[in-house]
């Protein structure tokens, strides 16, 4: 995908977008609510145009899809796609029939499908009898069932609770482990930790494009060590060490260290303390969390655009 | 092969829905035909006497005995009175008290003797159309029989009245011979006189059959529309024609099956006759299913909404009863709505299967070609608006 731009009655929805999947991994696309993620998934799979940019995907224009093409992709939709008047297998088995999988080899298909996603003892009952989260199983059923290459898939999590949500990114990345390839939007910024990419969008924009951890230290700068101390001490005790990037002093006893490897850093730290005679009580690496990391990128964009408005 | 799978996938799927749904089936057809079977018992075909008064002048040579009237006009007329108080009358006419009122003119034998017309005044106070026209037709009926009493009445006091006009051989003329010189004889050249429930059975039978059609078919694809089907259709291997194939087929089959069930009831419990054969009648129904699918999908391709899709079902519903032929004959219409009544597949359809099961043979074969222009017609637009449905959103 490269500097793909798409608008909607003037509105720029997806800005300049660009970025690249590798196969057998699984791309994380991570923003808020209105941030462009559907959009971008739809230009994708050749559901929806754009006004400007090119696409590619195994080798073609998703507006240009060949048949042969549509039969190696999966996507599944945000908005509920499930006939709820058929059984939880009629389902799976009217979509392996929309790819041509004839009867013969369906039945162990949509077997197969259904013990995926842990929906076998239910094949039965009617979807709309289904609770919210299988019925999200189930569509995931119905997209894994024709046994596809690349999958496109739609806020896979959103409204089911958070056992459920870690139960469908185990099946993710047993997909991602068979050597599918995923693109997977999400509105859960803590769920950017099960992708082997990131892609951070905000207003259609791409704030940060890399794997998880390389996002942690993107945000802060490198890793983060808090230091506790046995008495109060004064954060310039670390401005001249080499290697911290930055000190923050939450509390008069707690220092926020942000350093460009903790691991080399730690000694060097507690001896720097200890030489101004006050005692280190605890040091810890922190592991921001992907909520942090997320806010860290976002506030760290808005400055920049801010900024280069005010230059403007 | 894998089209045909394809295919298969939607027939499957609209089949198992609509068994999965059996009340939307009997409501669509059991209610109709309930309703036609209520209306069979309760209607007797006879409209009511109109309940009339005649007013006879003081001085006119009129007879004033009701019944008198009353078999001037049999079954059509229930003279209630016979009085002199027009305005009297005319009040209980405004009230309601009395359908009719009929003012027969002042000295009408002497006017005639004189050369003079005059006028006999018949008044109603409604505003149904189908009323009036029957009031008007029992009223000339009564006037005709009235007109030939003041004759009669005339060539009583004179036969030399009638010498005048008839020559001397009217003298061995009796007067009321004179007074009705013609009398009318009727024959109905239809092999059947079917009773309400025959004649009315294959209208609503069609009616029955387009309706099914169409709302199977306009809510199927709105409601993929509506949710993310539409966007697994495009992304699948599947087009246009493989899907309004699988549709066609699936409601196709349901409706057949609907169509066996209420044509069985109709042949065989409401006893209305099937004059043709059973492989031509199942023909007709073919076709008038093939075109009002065609309607249902269009709705289901341009409606926005599944009550939009509901509202336009119901337009059509409407459309039918009033411009198929099924209340009133077609060739009532201006020429213009002509042409609108017969784009309706349904006025084909009862056309069709009236002649079909009736007289036992199609005199308009003309209407099976437009039955199936409008249904590949249809199928046409439904398809190139499909396309554009399932092609990437702009």
């Amino acid at each position: 995908m490269r500097d793909v731009t798409r608008a909607f009655e003037g509105r720029v929805v997806v800005d300049d977008l660009s970025f690249e999947v590798s196969p057998g991994t699984i791309l994380g696309v991570v923003g808020p609510s209105g941030s462009g993620k559907t959009t971008t998934i739809r230009m994708l799979t050749g559901t929806l145009g754009r006004n400007n940019g090119e696409i590619t995907v195994l080798g073609e224009d998703p507006m240009h899809f060949s048949r042969r093409v549509r039969g190696r992709l999966a996507y599944m939709p945000q908005l509920f796609s499930l006939y709820e008047d058929l059984s939880a297998q009629e389902n799976v088995g009217f979509v392996a029939a929309l790819y041509g999988i004839g009867p013969f080899r369906r039945t162990s298909r949509i077997k197969r499908a259904l013990d995926v996603v842990d929906l076998l003892d239910s094949r039965h009952v009617l979807a709309r009898n289904l609770s919210g989260g299988m019925q999200r199983r189930l569509e995931l059923a119905c997209a894994l069932v024709h046994d596809p290459e690349v999958l496109f898939i739609d806020e896979p999590t959103a409204g089911i609770d958070p056992i459920l949500r870690e139960a469908v990114w185990d099946e993710l990345r047993r997909l991602r482990s068979e050597g599918r390839t995923l693109v997977v939007t999400t509105q859960y910024v803590s769920e950017a930790e099960y992708c082997d990419q990131v892609a951070l969008i905000l207003d259609g924009e791409l704030v940060a494009l890399d794997n998880p951890e390389a996002l942690r230290r993107l945000a802060f700068g490198g890793d983060v060590l808090q230091i506790t101390t046995d008495r109060p001490v004064d954060p310039g005790l670390l401005a001249n060490v080499s290697g911290v990037q930055s000190v923050r002093q939450p509390g008069p006893r707690t220092l926020t260290a942000t350093v460009s490897d903790a691991g080399a850093l730690t000694p060097v730290i507690v001896e720097a303390i200890r030489v101004a005679g006050i005692g280190v009580a605890g040091l810890e690496e922190q592991q921001p969390t992907f909520d942090e990391v997320f806010t860290e990128l976002v506030e760290q964009s808005r400055a920049r655009t801010n900024g280069g408005e005010a230059n403007g | 092969m894998g089209s045909l799978v394809r295919i298969g996938s939607f027939i499957g799927k609209e089949l198992r829905e609509v068994i999965r749904r059996p009340g939307v089936l009997l409501s669509t057809v059991i209610g109709p035909f309930a309703i036609m079977l209520i209306f069979g018992l309760a209607y007797s075909g006879n409209r009511a006497p109109f309940l009339t008064e005649i007013i006879i002048p003081e001085g006119t040579n009129l007879p004033r005995d009701p019944e008198y009237y009353a078999d001037l006009a049999p079954g059509r007329l229930l003279v209630q009175d016979v009085g002199t108080d027009a305005d009297a009358a005319e009040e209980r006419l405004r009230d309601g008290d009395i359908d009719l009122l009929i003012i027969a003119p002042e000295d009408a034998v002497t006017e005639l003797r004189s050369g003079h017309q005059t006028t006999i005044r018949v008044l109603w106070n409604e505003i149904d159309p189908v009323y009036n026209q029957l009031a008007g037709l029992a009223t000339s009926i009564l006037v005709s029989s009235l007109n030939s009493q003041i004759i009669e009445a005339a060539a009583e006091e004179g036969i030399a009245f009638a010498e005048g006009e008839l020559g001397p051989a009217a003298a061995d003329v009796p007067p009321d011979v004179i007074a009705n010189p013609t009398t009318a004889e009727t024959e109905n050249l239809a092999p059947t006189e079917p009773d309400v429930i025959s004649f009315f059975g294959p209208a609503v039978f069609a009616l029955i059959i387009q309706h099914l059609a169409v709302t199977l078919a306009a809510f199927s694809l709105v409601r993929e529309r509506l949710s993310g089907q539409m966007d697994r259709f495009r992304v699948a291997p599947v087009n246009s024609t493989e899907l309004l194939l699988g549709k066609y087929v699936a409601f196709g089959v349901i409706s057949l099956a609907m169509a066996g069930i209420v044509g069985g009831l109709l042949v065989g419990v409401l006893g209305v006759p099937l004059l043709g054969g059973w492989l031509a009648f199942v023909g007709i129904v073919l076709l008038l299913t093939f075109a009002s699918l065609g309607i249902g999908l269009l709705i289901s391709l341009f409606a926005d909404s599944e009550r939009q899709a509901v509202q336009l079902s119901m337009i059509l519903l409407l459309a039918s009863v009033f411009f198929s032929g099924f209340v009133l004959p077609v060739t009532d219409f201006a020429e213009w709505a002509r042409y609108l009544a017969y784009a309706l597949p349904v006025t084909e359809g009862i056309a069709l299967l009236q002649e079909h099961m009736l007289r036992g043979e199609v005199q308009q074969t003309w209407m099976i070609g437009v039955l199936a222009a409008i249904g590949i017609l249809l199928y046409a637009i439904s398809l190139i608006r499909l396309r554009r449905v399932l092609r990437t959103a702009d």
